[in-house]
């Protein structure tokens, strides 16, 4: 006798009474078909009874911060070839994961350690209720179990200046990613490497004002959450710099490569509140 | 190739990428950390884990191999360990209060529950299933609707409900079993 049909025994996992008598008498009988059952009803198990169909916390951003420091600490350079043709980071970017994007505004930090998980299983199935109501809107539903987003928004070459011909050969990469609330910059430099170490800056249209995103670590690369707020239709440029260890925070006004966030790209960013 | 979202931050991981770390941790954050935050029911303690696990496992990344299992089962593991080590900590320092205040030490050891860790990674596939497909499975998990209710509510055709349901039970089985403890 052939076994049974596997949307037959997914359904039987839920609780339907799917398939024929048969269907029932060989699910309970046969030892492959009794222990997919098994397998798939512990599934809807814990899905259901222990709240897995709750949505994950978000961890808070300064946790990534604090990862990104410990890590760019690392002592240990980054081993690779550091990919900076625009093809190159043009695929770089599509290995984000495919995670469908959260609306912007919408609050992502958890209120509170939870209690029982119950709760939430009950909303769920309150806001599934609702949706069976009024049709209108899937989003609410869908944004409970959903994942935090991530989007490229933009993959931006890096080129030297005209003015600095000792740095011709250079050539960087900047990926701007938008997660929820907040937008991080992944930055490479092909550049020899120099007495002094390279910075990041945002520059603004004025030419004068800038801001620093950090410093890049021995493997030449570096991610950097934009400070939130920041006006990227003003400060739309990325600049490195090759800055001496002589204590000055400010840029030493030798620019390795240089970029701009393209128009387009600027129009997905929301602008600071 | 054929390769699935996940196997995509995998691979960028072992190779060492540049912007790896941040791949994975955009993907994979939310898993940790909500672990850890279940585990210890502390967002100060969740965040250290959380911190601790990340640079443990970019500054170990030589030593996953993606051949022998996935990205997330590799983290959960490492992530764990962190949750104990931090349980530890706390009972010797409630172990030092106790002794301080003169009672009897408590000696349970404690590790972060495995049924914690399964749910968290169920909850963490369920949310990578394509919106349509995530849909009909929180209406198949949460609702009292049968398939072809599911069907007619959400306008699709028997078929496709059916078909979702079956993968989506199924993959759902399967990152169970390739990142969770207790199954």
């Amino acid at each position: 006798m052939s076994h049974t049909d596997p949307e037959i025994l997914a359904l039987r996992a839920l609780g339907e009474t799917a398939g024929s008598a048969r269907d029932a008498e060989h699910a309970g009988t046969c030892s492959r078909c009794r222990a997919e059952l098994a397998r798939l009803t512990e599934v809807v198990r814990l899905v259901r009874d222990e709240g897995a169909g709750e949505r994950l916390e978000t961890p808070p951003s300064q946790v990534w911060n604090r990862i990104a420091a410990a890590a760019g600490a690392d002592p240990v350079p980054v081993p690779v070839p550091v990919p900076v043709s625009p093809a190159a980071a043009a695929a770089n970017g599509t290995s984000a994961p495919a995670v469908p994007r959260i609306r912007p505004g919408r609050d992502l930090r958890p209120g509170r350690p939870h209690g029982p998980r119950r709760r939430l299983a009950a909303g769920l199935a309150g806001l599934a209720a609702g949706l069976i109501i009024g049709i209108a809107g899937t989003a609410g539903i869908v944004q409970l179990t959903q994942a935090p987003a991530t989007r490229v928004v933009a993959q931006i070459a890096l080129s030297p200046l005209p003015q600095f011909p000792q740095w011709q050969g250079a050539a960087g990469t900047a990926v701007m990613r938008a997660t929820a609330g907040q937008q991080l910059m992944a930055v490479t430099l092909h550049a020899p490497r120099q007495p002094g170490f390279y910075e990041v800056w945002l520059l603004a249209r004025d030419g004068v004002s800038m801001i620093s995103l950090g410093d890049l670590n021995a493997g030449h690369t570096g991610t950097f959450i934009v400070p939130p707020g920041t006006d990227l239709h003003d400060y739309s440029r990325i600049d490195i710099s090759l800055q001496p260890f002589d204590g000055s925070t400010q840029h030493s006004k030798t620019s390795v490569v240089r970029g701009s966030l393209p128009a387009a790209a600027l129009g997905g960013i929301t602008s600071p509140r | 190739m054929d390769r699935s979202p996940d196997e995509d931050v995998a691979a960028a991981f072992s190779s060492g990428q540049p912007d790896a770390l941040a791949l994975v941790y955009e993907r994979f954050g939310p898993l940790v950390y909500s672990i850890a935050l279940r585990s210890l029911g502390a967002w100060s303690d969740a965040e250290d884990v959380t911190q601790q696990a990340f640079v443990s496992a970019w500054r170990s990344r030589d030593t996953f191999d993606r051949r022998r299992g996935t990205l997330g089962g590799w983290l959960v593991t490492i992530t764990r360990n962190k949750v104990t080590d931090a349980l530890r900590e706390r009972q010797r320092d409630s172990r030092v209060l106790l002794h301080v205040a003169g009672g009897a030490a408590v000696t349970a050891p404690q590790m972060p529950s495995d049924r914690v860790v399964d749910r968290i990674v169920l909850a963490d596939e369920l949310a990578q299933l394509p919106e349509s497909q995530r849909l009909v499975m929180v209406l198949a998990f949460y609702s009292d609707l049968t398939h072809q209710n599911i069907a007619h509510v959400l306008g699709l055709p028997l078929g496709t409900v059916k078909s979702h349901i079956r993968r989506g039970l199924q993959r759902l089985r399967s990152r169970l079993e390739a990142d969770g403890v207790a199954h």
